[in-house]
């Protein structure tokens, strides 16, 4: 009993213990490179496709802003929730978190999406505001967005004997303006995602 | 005076006790705070002490998004808490309500409207070692000579 | 001399032990508790209104937020009950992947729940010991899958990312690791006679009570029911798996359940990592309309999703039934009922490993 004490204070007062026991801390950690972060922006120029924006599942996280001539993405922390999606959506690599963008080089994933434009007949009132509205409508037929009469046969929707009706909905790129300008929440695109890869050599 | 200011600066920065609470969270942040108890990151080097009892603690450690049980009993623990004391909000909940901000549910985000925050750690969850960091960094500024009574 | 009086003792919601906001009402005399009832609805969000309408890729990230700790199963089983409905097929390697992600999770989650106990009957050093083994299980999580608690690994037709070489190399040292380490804190457990005093016959669950309760998962298997929705697994019944049992139902056999699952976890591990074969991780497939109902066992027992989709493979209807809603009826009104002290009331509580965000979304 007695001896185990003394052998307890000769440790005490040993000057490495005092001295690891004021000083010495764990290394600091360094997050490792295959965690995925907040996304960061590569050099590579924004085609302002909007691809990230619309895969993101946590609301009010990313968003294309324009700087000058150029758009670039602009993550906000807070909302950002690190799931890595929009780095795997973009199509010119512009944005990039931790090693994923290397990863997907490798597996050569990505996601394919089709969109797919529902008009509900017993809602729509026939104003044509969404096909005015569309900005794939107004390049293809410059025509209909300056007086509201489509001379087209191209366009993704257009008004025919009264009914709104959808003709082309392969050309849909997913803005959903028209889901914004429809006054009655009408019309509404589902976007279908699918997860691909393509074969390895 | 001052140099005794220097010494309780001192030593408040190297005494933080801490309290959890979670007011709506998924359990994420919650298992990240209690991961930064583990011997690899071994908060209690720093002198910071983790335990869930509001009467004693200096930091308050906010996650989740504010479900409304919690609207009258935040406050109160809150106003439990002596002073000085610092409220920092863990994860996005605390900040924006995360993917739960949705229209039909039931949180009501953010926690700022309710407590005052001092600090927030973005992420979802936040590494253990950005809690610590945020902890680490807010308390020496918060407990800065501070005298008692003075308010 | 004092007389003894009945008290209602309320433990919670904010209690140094629990990690989660809940209250116990104990009605004790002396020490002795005669009844105990739990007050759930602190953490309510309502995660199913919110994910009506939307598609799968945002629905994943909602299921995964159910629980924060057992977040791979929850995206597992939405992920296959929508599979099941659009019959869409998944390739071995994929498949096999899947399996690891989630019994590296089931690791952490018992080790997390072990920590938990091991703490609460102020074994601190053991608490410690399998906290820090539990970091090793997460490394391996976001060495996989890039993120450590909230994972979104797994998506329909495949997962997300690919497993090297180097790493499938460094995972089964990892593997090794845990079971050589984890022996040793098991021998420290079952070896230990204060553990012992404070576990074995504490907070007796009996078969027949089990049964009558609906407990599921290592709450009810040690109690000698062998239910384990693992068993009716496509790719685990490929596996060599048969679910621990042991039939004293106290704390202790609840504890040695998990610890046993553990080691089952890793054994499963080295089995996949053995069986995979080089391939495609992606088959794609769209999902459609349809209604579907798959379970799948969580580390705290069977979890159920029961999912409606419409046409363009948008969640309509979403139910979610969870395991620890049984499990903390079953402590309330079984285990807890008759403890002899109050100190006993939080560490057999805990013995039942409860989830109150899961139980409440």
């Amino acid at each position: 009993m007695s001896l185990s004490v003394i052998w307890y204070l000769k440790e005490f007062i040993r000057s490495e213990w005092l001295r690891k026991f004021f000083f010495v801390k764990t290394a600091p950690l360094e997050t490792p490179a295959h965690f995925r972060g907040f996304p960061q922006t590569t050099e590579n120029a924004c085609t302002h496709c909007f691809a990230c924006k619309m895969i993101c599942p946590a609301p009010g996280a990313i968003d294309v802003l324009r700087d000058g001539e150029t758009w670039m993405p602009h993550i906000y922390l807070g909302h950002c929730i690190r799931c890595g999606l929009c780095v795997e959506a973009c199509p010119e690599d512009v944005l990039t978190a931790g090693r994923l963008l290397e990863v997907q080089k490798i597996d050569q994933t990505s996601y394919a999406s089709t969109f797919h434009v529902v008009i509900d007949p017993e809602l729509c009132k026939r104003c044509g505001n969404c096909s005015v509205a569309c900005p794939v409508n107004k390049e293809i037929d410059p025509y209909l967005a300056g007086t509201g009469t489509a001379s087209s046969e191209e366009v993704i929707m257009r008004i025919i004997r009264g009914e709104m009706r959808v003709i082309h909905p392969e050309k849909c790129t997913g803005c959903k303006t028209c889901e914004e300008t429809c006054p009655n929440h009408a019309i509404r695109v589902a976007r279908v995602v699918q997860g691909v890869q393509e074969e390895r050599s | 005076m001052s140099r005794l200011q220097d010494l309780k600066n001192t030593v408040r920065s190297k005494s933080i006790h801490v309290c959890y609470v979670n007011v709506g969270s998924c359990n994420g942040c919650d298992i990240e705070i209690l991961a930064c108890l583990a011997p690899r990151y071994d908060i209690e080097q720093y002198g910071i002490y983790v335990h869930n009892n509001p009467r004693e603690a200096d930091v308050l450690l906010i996650t989740g998004a504010f479900s409304p049980q919690w609207e009258d009993k935040l406050m109160e623990l809150w106003e439990k808490i002596p002073e000085p004391k610092v409220a920092i909000a863990i994860g996005n909940c605390p900040i924006s309500g995360c993917v739960f901000n949705r229209e039909g549910s039931y949180v009501d985000p953010p926690v700022r409207k309710h407590i005052p925050i001092g600090a927030e750690v973005p992420g979802c969850p936040p590494r253990p070692t950005e809690i610590l960091q945020a902890v680490l960094s807010l308390a020496p500024v918060v407990f800065k000579d501070y005298e008692g009574g003075n308010e | 001399m004092k007389r003894t009086v009945d008290v209602s003792l309320p433990i919670g919601p904010v209690h140094p032990v629990f990690k989660e906001p809940c209250r116990i009402k104990c009605e004790t005399r002396g020490e002795y508790v005669l009844n105990a009832e739990i007050e759930l609805g602190y953490v309510k969000k309502g995660i199913e209104r919110i994910m009506r309408g939307r598609p799968w890729q945002e629905v994943m990230f909602l299921a995964e937020r159910v629980c924060g700790i057992c977040s791979v199963i929850h995206n597992m089983v939405f992920i296959e009950g929508v599979e099941l409905i659009s019959d869409i097929s998944l390739t071995d390697r994929a498949a096999y992947l899947r399996v690891i992600v989630n019994e590296l999770d089931r690791i952490q989650s018992h080790l997390l729940a072990n920590y938990s106990y091991c703490y609460t009957i102020e074994h601190e050093t053991l608490a410690m010991y399998l906290l820090n083994l539990r970091e090793t299980a997460m490394d391996a999580l976001e060495r996989l899958t890039g993120a450590r608690v909230t994972c979104s690994y797994i998506i329909p037709g495949g997962v997300r990312f690919d497993l090297s070489e180097a790493d499938a190399r460094w995972l089964q040292e990892t593997v090794d690791t845990i079971d050589s380490e984890l022996t040793r804190f098991v021998t420290m457990f079952k070896t230990g006679s204060l553990i012992a005093l404070r576990s074995k016959e504490v907070g007796i669950f009996t078969r027949e009570e089990a049964i009558e309760s609906h407990a599921v998962g290592p709450t009810a298997r040690a109690s000698g029911l062998t239910h384990d929705c693992r068993l009716d697994h496509p790719t685990y019944r490929r596996l060599d798996f048969t679910p621990v049992v042991y039939t004293e139902g106290d704390n202790y056999a609840r504890i040695m359940v998990r610890f046993d699952e553990v080691f089952q976890s890793t054994a499963l591990i080295r089995e996949c990592l053995d069986r995979l074969e080089l391939g495609k991780i992606r088959g794609g497939g769209e999902v459609i309309a349809g209604t579907s109902r798959w379970a799948g066992e969580a580390p705290r027992g069977e979890l159920t999703y029961q999912i409606t989709t419409d046409e363009y493979g948008r969640v309509m209807n979403i139910g979610i039934r969870t395991p620890s809603i049984m499990n903390i009826e079953a402590c309330a009104h079984y285990m807890i009922k008759g403890v002899l002290s109050a100190a006993d009331v939080t560490s057999t509580y805990i013995s039942s490993d409860p989830c109150i965000a899961c139980n409440e979304r």
